[in-house]
């Protein structure tokens, strides 16, 4: 009896293995089920991640598309995904400043690793959901407007097939643009890729070794081939902290957390913390080096907390800035790819 | 000698592995054991951020994080043979998943203790040893010349002085030059387990006051906030962390 069952439970795998080698037959390109004879025939979009990133989970419900990448870079860059038209996201989201501006406008940038998003970590979970967020709630997206516009019908039917316009669709031909904004062709990216001819500096080096060991410990929270844990932290700004992740989770020990930001591109996305505080790297850095202050949830990582800070010398602050310049990646804030397509 | 089987998995292999033993009728078949981790300080249920604890030195504490790897889990019968899973598991106190490990298949037998690495041991714990996540990524130890990963971040705050001097603690354990400080944790079963088919359960405790206390006193004061390059504390906690797990029950379902 026993091998009876066996049997059948090897066949009942063995046809599933088999079944597996049969190419997934994706629902048949829509060429003539409307009268506007538009094609949806969507091509898969290959994503070059930067070398030594993570793998990039992309949801089997939204893959890349040409289409979808294109539709979200237009709306992107269009004023007509704002209720009253005023504003695109790329109106704060600047690309010659990384996707940031003035005054705390969290920078847009390998944002697809993320999986908490806003300073306070209001929105969790992908890419898909944070721009559902933006279109349906923060932007209150007129989806009318877009049904009436002369071309946005088409590009979503081309990049998402039947059922028209939604938040949903927008926000995920958002999230497939945005995954595509991955920056990491920085001097540092040349020199971890050994490429030819690109070093560190004498200085940059100093800035390095302060960075990734306790003297001058950056790293705990802005580590990593991403220069952010992606994680909320008190880094001990204020005596008295603002809500920060508090005012999400209703946590007393989340006040005063906010998201850590990448250092990515930091040269680039002046003013610094969540109120934009700080003018100038300089100032952040005199900040970590006597400007701490005591609160209950200053996080445990703010090991200098204490003595008030780290205490660099004047070789060691400037040390550092110089490694932070190296994070800069000017083909990033150059890429064409993410420029505006009007 | 002692003779060790290692699986690997998830593997395909295994599944038809357990088909082909299904095949023989006298074979019992493996088992399923689920191990379930827990953390306690002072045999209390750990309640991170709002808990005040007491410490050996006399400092109360309070744990805000507790991540840690551990790896190479084995099971050990009467001969002596090892029965073992070169697996990496990835633990944070806050994250309900990673408390539980399911290791299928184990063969069947009597077994008399299970073992395991606290940490990473050197096959693994290099730079880029481990699989390219955000998650491992954010457990990297990278001074340089001695890349690798924490082994664990017990993180937390302690009263210095009784009277409201806050400090941080932060045990950051990992390897200082050629001291490698991963810890062979073996605990042996009271008495010896009969694995023969069904699902097992396994339930493991991590007591955080033993890092603090047993044998040597871990003085927050003493060492500071930092202690990654610091071998003196390294060594306290290796030696301390050989106490620190215990069983709490194994039973089948």
């Amino acid at each position: 009896m026993n091998r009876i069952i066996t049997s059948v439970l090897i066949l009942a795998l063995l046809f599933l293995a088999a079944s597996a080698c049969q190419k997934e037959t994706a629902s048949p390109p829509d060429n003539n089920s409307n009268n506007n004879n538009w094609v949806y025939n969507p091509t898969p979009y290959h994503l070059e991640v930067p070398a030594f990133f993570p793998v990039l989970d992309i949801p089997a419900d939204n893959p890349m598309t040409v289409q979808g990448v294109q539709l979200g870079r237009m709306l992107f860059y269009d004023p007509i995904l704002h209720k009253d038209g005023t504003h695109a996201c790329a109106s704060c989201h600047i690309q010659q400043f990384s996707f940031s501006s003035d005054p705390e406008v969290l920078p847009h940038i390998n944002l697809g690793w993320s999986s908490a998003f806003l300073w306070n970590g209001k929105v969790e979970g992908s890419l898909e959901d944070i721009m559902l967020f933006e279109v349906k709630d923060f932007f209150v997206t007129d989806l009318g407007n877009l049904e009436a516009h002369p071309d946005y019908p088409r590009l979503f039917y081309e990049a998402f097939g039947e059922g028209g316009i939604t938040h949903e669709r927008a926000a995920k031909a958002l999230a497939q643009f945005e995954r595509t904004m991955a920056s990491g062709n920085s001097k540092y990216d040349q020199v971890l890729r050994q490429e030819p001819g690109v070093f560190l500096t004498d200085e940059e080096l100093n800035g390095y070794d302060l960075f990734f060991t306790e003297e001058g410990d950056c790293f705990h929270c802005h580590g990593g081939i991403l220069f952010t844990d992606n994680e909320f932290h008190n880094n001990a700004l204020d005596a008295d902290p603002e809500a920060g992740q508090g005012a999400i989770t209703g946590s007393p020990f989340d006040l005063g957390r906010f998201k850590t930001p990448t250092l990515r591109n930091i040269e680039l996305t002046a003013p610094y913390m969540h109120d934009g505080r700080y003018a100038t790297l300089e100032e952040v850095v005199d900040f970590y080096s006597e400007g701490l202050h005591t609160s209950p949830t200053a996080d445990p990582l703010m090991k200098a907390l204490p003595q008030g800070g780290k205490h660099f010398t004047a070789q060691e602050k400037s040390a550092l800035i110089a490694f932070l310049k190296t994070l800069t990646d000017t083909s990033y804030i150059a890429n064409p790819a993410l420029s505006s397509p009007f | 000698m002692v003779k060790t089987i290692t699986l690997y998995r998830p593997g395909f292999l295994a599944f038809i592995f357990l088909f082909l033993l299904g095949c023989n009728k006298d074979d019992p078949g493996g088992s399923l054991l689920q191990l379930n981790f827990d953390h306690t300080v002072g045999g209390v249920e750990l309640n991170l951020n709002d808990t005040w604890y007491n410490s050996a030195a006399g400092h109360p504490f309070m744990v805000e994080r507790l991540k840690y790897y551990t790896s190479n889990f084995a099971l050990q019968n009467a001969e002596g043979e090892l029965v073992e899973v070169r697996e990496v598991h990835y633990r944070d106190a806050e994250k309900p998943d990673t408390r539980t490990f399911e290791w299928m298949e184990v063969p069947p037998g009597e077994y008399t203790a299970l073992s395991f690495v606290f940490g990473l041991d050197e096959t693994v714990n290099v730079h880029g040893g481990l699989p390219n996540t955000t998650t491992n990524i954010n457990m990297e130890w990278p001074l340089p010349g001695e890349e690798g990963y924490h082994y664990m971040k017990f993180e937390g705050r302690y009263n210095a002085n009784g009277a409201g001097d806050i400090k941080p603690f932060n045990l950051h354990t990992g390897p200082t030059g050629n001291n490698k400080n991963y810890i062979r944790v073996s605990l042996p079963f009271s008495q010896p387990v009969k694995l023969s088919g069904g699902t097992w359960q396994l339930n493991l405790s991590m007591d955080l006051s033993e890092w603090l206390q047993n044998p040597n006193v871990y003085d927050f004061e003493a060492f500071g906030a930092m202690i990654m390059a610091n071998q003196n504390a390294q060594q306290v906690l290796h030696e301390n962390g050989s106490n620190v797990f215990s069983i709490r029950k194994i039973e089948k379902e």
